[in-house]
Order: C-alpha cells, then sequence, then structure tokens
C-alpha cells in the first residue's frame, strides 16, 4: 500500500493507495476468478482510531481514499491496518510530513 | 464497559479473524450483514441506518457529470455537518453497499474514493451526525463505459 500524510495547518490529508484485486461474487462467477476483496480499513495516530471503513466490492480494483482529519502534528506516526475477505491482513505506517 | 457491549466486540473481532485493530473499530461487515446484500439502495439504507426519518442535503457528492471510466468513478464527499459514520450507495451494481467510513474525534468530512459502476445510475450517501440525525444526498452520475463484470 502507499500512504501519503501531510499537515496543512491543523489538519491532516491521507492520501491511501491500496492493493486489491477488489472482486465480489458477481465479478468472479463471470470472469472465472476467486473472490477477494479488502472488507476492512483502519487509520490509527497514537493508538486512536482517525478514520476507518467498512469496504465491499463495488470500490475500485486497487482502492483509494482519501480523508481528513484535525489533532495530529508532524512527525506523528500514521497506521494502517487492513483485513480482507479471507481474513488477511496487512499494515504499513507512514510519518505526517 | 457494558457485559454486552464486550460480548458484542468479541464476536466481531473473531469474525474478523482476531485482527486486535478490530477492537477498538466498528464493522459493519460484521453489524449490518444484510445492508452488503441489499440490492437497492433503499433496502442497504435501511438495513444500516433502520427505518428513521432522514433530512435531506446538507452533504455535497463531488463525482463527475460523466464518468468515462466505470471501473474508476471519483467521488468525494463533503460536509460542514458534524458526521460520524458516512455509507455511500450505488445503483449501478448488483449490490448496493459499497463502503461505510467512520470518523473519529478530530474527523473533518472531506473524503474521496473511486467506485464501480456498470451503468448510469444514482449514487447516495447516507450519514449519521453527532447530533444522532441522519442526513443524505443522492446524486446521479452518467457512465459511458461500466467498469463491473458483475
Amino acid at each position: 500500500m502507499k500512504i501519503k500524510a501531510k499537515l496543512k495547518k491543523d489538519v491532516t490529508e491521507v492520501k491511501l493507495l491500496l492493493s486489491s484485486p477488489m472482486i465480489g461474487k458477481e465479478e468472479a462467477a463471470t470472469k472465472k476468478v476467486a473472490v477477494s476483496y479488502l472488507t476492512h480499513v483502519t487509520a490509527k495516530v497514537g493508538g486512536k482510531v482517525v478514520w476507518e471503513a467498512s469496504t465491499g466490492p463495488f470500490l475500485s480494483k486497487d482502492p483509494y481514499f482519501m480523508f481528513n482529519f484535525k489533532g495530529a502534528k508532524a512527525g506523528d506516526e500514521i497506521v494502517i491496518d487492513t483485513i480482507d475477505d479471507k481474513g488477511a491482513t496487512d499494515t504499513d505506517k507512514a510519518v505526517i510530513k | 464497559m457494558k457485559r454486552r457491549k464486550f460480548l458484542s466486540l468479541g464476536a466481531v473481532a473473531a469474525a474478523a479473524s482476531v485482527l486486535p485493530a478490530s477492537l477498538s473499530a466498528t464493522d459493519f461487515r460484521a453489524t449490518a450483514p444484510k445492508a452488503w446484500e441489499a440490492a437497492t439502495s433503499k433496502e442497504a439504507i435501511e438495513a444500516l441506518f433502520g427505518s428513521a426519518a432522514i433530512s435531506e442535503g446538507a452533504i455535497e457528492i463531488k463525482a463527475p457529470k460523466l464518468a468515462e471510466n466505470g471501473g474508476a468513478v471519483p467521488i468525494g464527499i463533503k460536509s460542514n455537518l458534524e458526521l460520524t459514520t458516512i455509507a455511500l450507495f450505488q445503483d449501478a451494481n448488483p449490490r448496493s453497499a459499497v463502503a461505510v467510513f467512520e470518523l473519529g474525534e478530530g474527523g473533518v468530512v472531506d473524503l474521496q474514493t473511486k467506485i464501480k459502476m456498470r451503468k448510469t445510475a444514482n449514487v447516495t450517501v447516507v450519514a449519521k451526525g453527532k447530533d444522532g440525525k441522519l442526513y443524505s444526498v443522492v446524486q446521479k452520475v452518467e457512465v459511458s463505459i461500466g467498469g463491473c463484470g458483475g
């Protein structure tokens, strides 16, 4: 995944690019491929959840998210956790600039 | 922590193959599974938010008038309201629910994502405010080339 987190005045803007085919059961049947999509994404700063998403297969392939929040400062670390329909997890982090 | 809440959180964690992060988060796939199977936005919204009154407007959907690539239609959501839960639905795919966002304490309602749309359809955002009220907005998005194999 790719994470960019930038502080603008007091608001942190995060751009997140995840990696998943985001294939639901209908698309899997048509294309004869396996179902595979992310079900949940969580963003945390200092152990506190700042943004999260319950997700489904109608997000585009390799889902993109942008979100904003207040309360962080430059140098803080943002941690992103994802989980897919099989329970496979991924995690990555970035420093807020 | 109340026992009932603790138990339901435990169930969520188990359903998500015990991801520690899910203990502090709401997994709407586990708490409202019906919402993700509903074919129409109306059914999905009811499954997720119940049948409480919803006020129109006060939220802005930023989407192209004509999306050239239905595989990745950019959708932006903005509002000056203090919102805690923001759900995105569309009527262009076999099922309606796309994503449910939850904002933390310092959350600013300025979100973007990209969704699949296999045809021209309405995109609906329903959100819950800190005041406990529900708000919604609908916007039609025209798609020239569909992007969902469903």
